[in-house]
């Protein structure tokens, strides 16, 4: 008696639970969910795109057309299996109309899986970068506002072999997808305009001790020019300490910087170790535009400090969404209509502070990519661009082959090959020999 | 090629001179308490933190070490006292208890002081690099100084635990509890004692690991995890062990980083496996 | 095992047979794809994966008194080896499972000859270690398991010709059979002759090896009835989440699971599916109202082991006899030794 009576106030319990937590919501109003890692070791993707999302809301005083702007913040705890969920929650519980994020690799590659079996509720992703998400898997409702690993660092090969004059270079990284992507481009970038050799070095993402890194890096000088240091987060403060207690900055020029190196929460950790720089992304702090200098002086007064290229992505997404349903008129329950709109928004100089984009047909923008250096100001450090490549897409140099480029093998850690020989060999199989001849002819990409 | 032998020997030592500070003060508290106490990766991290807020307010190196040291000792008193001492008796509620104190102290770090990584500057006298005779070779006097400071500790506990009262109490409390307490002798405040020594050893390591490389959220994880290994292979409660598993430990993972940096993290956990599998209880371990 | 283990309760018996019981809720829980929101429903998959992982956890922790902190090995193990064979060798269902449980099975064989000689603490320090290699291994060995990156675009069977990768409600009620198939598993595990040697050797090992059993045999054979149960678990997770990585075989994984085994009640099967419910409810709840998530759950892990050692199930089964007793009076049959190892603790 007792028993039963015990399980079924139980399940009774939970039914009620179950049942509430799929209640009707009001109509009246626009519904926007957020996710991101807002907990944990990556709080700081998540949250800083949380708090560029917000800033951006509060300029439209979290309305649109009179209608009130709800928004749900889920966290992902940089779990994957959690942020399916908190998907699921944010369409079946929250009925959200439109999702921004999420902000680290794995989760994007597994938003964009979601995404396409979800194709009603249309995503803007934050800062996640597998080239993936726009490309082999890109789905209609799925528009990404930000960038892809590669498509930022093309052009960095590129500038270090023609402007920089390098021709030997080793990259040391975390082992991991993004590192992976980063390196392929700057390989891509670097050995088709005259550089000769890459050497890859990974390490565990959460290295202890570098030392015998530096040991090896040492013993290297004299072969290779210079080092880049393809990681993030903390494993870049211990990387460019430990360079410096070994004394490499005496053997090697300035090291050259992933994306996430030289970012501004970076920077203040770094300190003067990361004079000089070299780094490349479609954002830099630097930038004197008046979208960026409003962008920045409003996040600082909100928030206490400035803000970094993570920020950014919730910002523009904001912004992408807004420019979406002033289009639409608002009529964010027609989620056609509104992907659609969205995908059609392009951003002008004046309205983004990374300058202007437009998204291309898989929904990821064609922008301008800096190559930035740092430098001292005010005897504050920043960023500040030496090189601008204006309307760069996700497929760099490939934009008229993006079938053959999709068509090649993907990234993985040791590929594309990182000798200049071997390199050939891979581009003349999948690009072609055409492509291989107008290299030769034009010495490298046409600027 | 030999200079990178040379290097990763180096390297290797003083790693395993960070571990040993490290892992001291937890071999310390399981030889008489028998708690492995799991909040040793916290105490580590948050220790690491105070420092880093102290040196931005004094600019002084030691006082860093010797705060983050003494709150994390103040912490573990609070712990020992309040928490631990109501389970006495039974390990595992110990153990457990340690562990979620671990998870608080974890958020409370990221709330205080945020989710970005930190580091400790080199104080000045410590920076810079050091040409080694004879091999000729340039190597960082931060690790060098690592290395002493392993060695002082290892002088002094050897003297703490051999030489004095409190010591040779503690080292009989080890070998038979009971009979100690027969004595008179106030084991409750031994354990007191004894723990707090340990949270001051981890709060200082965590102000030289912070100097050594950066501290940043999760760090206490990793940290319990390597401190863990290196007591399973030199054997819980002896100095020794402590010491011999250090140095496998620290070897171990710079001659792999340097050789095969893809695997050095796995193999960092074969030479456990290894070490369970022909001698369960570490290399110096009492059997229990 | 000091104050985990409670001492004898007196049980008063039901008035209405075991099997109405057993039947009307089984009825329910197959209803619940009519009955409840898609959401809920949902929430019941995960629950029942995560419930096996967190099942496997207190079965050691009921039986051997022993607390494992790499069940979370087994259950990635096999979500592995589904990813690697269904998205690299296109190996169709059933196999990838059938060998991802293998697989993870014969680890277990293999680390439990290193754990078995091991107890109280030293074997939570070991699972610890062991875990955690398990983890650099997935982090690391990016060739086959790609790394951080995990492996994606793993597609849930079609079983009897019904897609359970499109419908929720198929899946739903694929896993349910196979949990309630953990379930009894256990249940008669427990109610065995195997589980009261176990439980003898939990209380008093000394007195089991004198009186001639196979002390080791019998740890190592629940070490992997264990990990058999996490790996199928890990199927599930991987089916339903669609990837794998190597968060699934984490110590935060590990840890998260232990947590639910104590909030719900480490010793009993129905306090471990009650501490997973908790957890996985408690995280969608606080996750909307604030980020102090981990601070919360450290919080309620210290308060629930130091002042309800057994958990949610043992506060709701004290709720149960002091209102049971009141109404029903002290007298009646006493409860036999074989007590119901799905909600008492056995003893």
């Amino acid at each position: 008696m007792k028993r039963k009576n015990w399980v079924v106030a139980i399940t009774v319990v939970f039914f009620f639970i179950g049942a509430a937590a799929g209640h009707a919501m009001a109509v009246d109003e626009i519904r926007i969910g957020t996710i991101g890692p807002t907990t944990g070791w990556a709080t700081i993707f998540g949250q800083g795109c949380l708090n560029g999302i917000k800033l951006a809301l509060d300029e439209y005083n979290n309305e649109f057309n009179g209608v009130p702007i709800k928004v749900f913040s889920e966290d992902t705890k940089a779990d994957v299996e959690v942020m399916r969920t908190k998907l699921d929650t944010l369409k079946t519980r929250d009925n959200v109309h439109l999702i921004i994020g999420p902000s680290l690799g794995h989760e994007g590659m597994a938003a964009v899986d979601w995404g396409a079996r979800n194709p009603e509720v249309p995503m803007l992703i934050g800062y996640s970068a597998p080239e993936d998400i726009t490309m082999r898997k890109a789905t209609d409702s799925v528009i990404r506002p930000g960038w892809t690993g590669a498509q930022v660092i093309f052009n960095f090969g590129q500038y270090c072999a023609k402007d920089l004059g390098y021709k030997k270079i080793i990259i040391v990284g975390q082992d991991y997808s993004y590192p992976w992507d980063q390196a392929a481009g700057f390989i891509r970038g670097f050995l088709e305009n005259g550089g000769e050799k890459v050497e890859r070095i990974w390490h565990p993402v959460e290295a202890v001790d570098f030392s015998s890194i530096m040991a090896k890096l040492m013993n290297m000088s004299k072969e290779y020019d210079a080092v880049l240091n393809n990681s993030g987060g903390a494993q870049v403060v211990g990387f460019f300490k430990q360079w410096k207690q070994f004394g490499l900055d005496k053997v090697y020029p300035q090291i050259l910087g992933q994306a996430n190196v030289p970012i501004v929460s970076m920077l203040s950790e770094l300190g003067d170790s990361a004079l000089g720089v070299y780094s490349s992304l479609h954002y830099y702090d630097g930038n004197p535009s008046e979208a960026n200098r409003k962008f920045r002086e409003s996040f600082k007064k909100k928030y206490g400090h400035y803000p970094d290229v993570i920020a950014v992505q919730g910002y523009d997404a904001v912004h992408v969404a807004f420019k979406a349903m002033k289009a639409i008129n608002g009529q964010v329950d027609d989620p056609k209509k509104f992907i659609t709109a969205l995908r059609q928004v392009k951003m002008s100089v004046d309205e983004s502070p990374r300058g202007p984009f437009y998204f291309d047909k898989y929904a990821n923008p064609v922008q301008n990519i800096y190559i930035k250096k740092v430098v001292k100001k005010d005897g504050r450090l920043m960023n500040e661009a030496v090189k601008t490549y204006e309307e760069v897409s996700q497929f760099g140099p490939y934009a008229d082959m993006a079938d053959k480029y999709m068509a090649a093998p993907a990234t993985t850690r040791d590929y594309p090959p990182g000798d200049k020989i071997s390199y050939f060999k891979e581009i003349e199989k999948y690009f072609g020999k055409g492509y291989v001849e107008k290299l030769k002819k034009n010495n490298g990409w046409v600027d | 090629m030999s200079l990178l032998v040379i290097m990763s020997l180096f390297n290797g030592l003083t790693l395993a001179a960070l571990l040993f500070i490290t892992a001291s003060g937890l071999t310390l508290s399981f030889s008489l308490m028998r708690v492995v106490n799991l909040t040793h990766g916290a105490f580590y991290m948050a220790g690491g933190f105070i420092g880093v807020s102290v040196i931005k307010v004094s600019g002084s190196w030691l006082l860093a070490m010797l705060a983050g040291g003494s709150v994390m000792a103040v912490i573990a008193l609070l712990e020992e006292k309040f928490l631990l001492r109501w389970a006495r008796g039974n390990d595992l509620i110990e153990t457990l208890i340690s562990l979620s104190v671990a998870i608080i102290i974890g958020d409370l770090v990221l709330v205080i002081w945020g989710g970005y990584p930190k580091t400790i500057e080199i104080p000045a006298m410590l920076s810079g690099v050091w040409t080694i005779p004879v091999i000729d070779m340039v190597y960082p006097i931060f690790r060098i100084f690592m290395l002493g400071l392993a060695i002082l500790i290892i002088v002094a506990l050897w003297l703490f635990l051999k030489k004095t009262n409190l010591g040779i109490t503690i080292r009989a409390g080890v070998d038979n509890f009971e009979m100690v307490s027969t004595l008179g002798i106030n084991v409750r405040r031994l354990f007191t004692i004894v723990f707090c020594l340990s949270g001051f050893l981890a709060g200082v390591s965590g102000v030289v690991g912070g100097t050594f490389m950066m501290l940043v959220v999760g760090e206490d994880w990793r940290i319990l995890t390597l401190t863990l290994i290196v007591i399973i292979i030199g054997g819980m409660g002896s100095l020794g062990g402590t010491i011999a598993g250090a140095l496998i430990t620290g070897l171990i993972y710079s001659f792999a980083t340097a050789y095969i940096p893809e695997f050095s993290l796995f193999i960092l956990f074969l030479p456990v496996a290894i070490t369970l599998s022909i001698r369960p209880h570490g290399l110096f371990g009492a059997k229990a | 095992m000091g104050c985990l283990v409670q001492k004898r309760d007196l049980m008063q018996f039901s008035h209405i047979p075991k099997t109405v019981a057993l039947l009307s809720s089984l009825v329910l829980l197959v209803a619940v794809p009519w009955i409840a929101s898609d959401y809920f429903v949902m929430m019941c998959i995960r629950v029942m994966y995560f419930g096996m992982l967190t099942l496997s956890l207190c079965f050691l922790a009921g039986e051997l008194g022993v607390v494992s902190l790499m069940q979370a090995s087994f259950f990635g193990i096999s979500g592995y080896f589904i990813a690697i064979l269904q998205t690299r060798y296109q190996i169709p269902f059933p196999i990838p499972p059938l060998v991802g449980i293998g697989v993870a099975v014969s680890f277990a064989a293999l680390t439990g000859l290193l754990v078995i000689r091991a107890r109280g603490i030293y074997f939570l320090m070991l699972t610890l270690v062991l875990g955690q290699l398990v983890w650099a291994l997935a982090s690391q060995w990016a060739s086959v398991t790609r790394g951080d990156s995990g492996i994606t675009d793993i597609f849930a069977p079609v079983i009897f010709g019904i897609s359970t990768e499109k419908s929720k409600s198929a899946f739903y009620l694929f896993e349910l059979f196979f949990f309630c198939g953990v379930i009894y598993f256990l249940a008669a595990l427990k109610r065995s002759p195997f589980g009261l040697m176990l439980r003898g050797v939990r209380d008093s090992e000394g007195r089991m090896a004198m009186l001639g059993y196979p002390v080791s045999l019998l740890r190592y054979l629940a070490f992997i009835f264990a990990a058999f149960v996490a790996s199928i678990g890990g199927v599930f997770f991987a089916y339903f989440t669609g990837l794998i990585n190597p968060h699934s075989v984490s110590l935060t994984t590990n840890v998260e699971t232990l947590l639910a085994g104590i909030l719900g009640g480490i010793q009993t099967l129905f306090g471990a599916i009650l501490g997973t419910a908790i957890l996985k409810i408690l995280d969608l709840v606080l996750s909307g109202i604030t980020q102090r998530y981990l601070l919360i759950m450290g919080i309620l892990f210290l308060i629930t082991i130091m002042f309800a050692p057994k958990g949610a199930a043992g506060a709701l089964k004290r709720l149960w006899d002091s209102v049971a007793s009141r109404t029903l009076g002290s007298g009646g049959p006493v409860r036999g030794a074989s007590d119901d190892p799905f909600y008492e603790d056995t003893k």
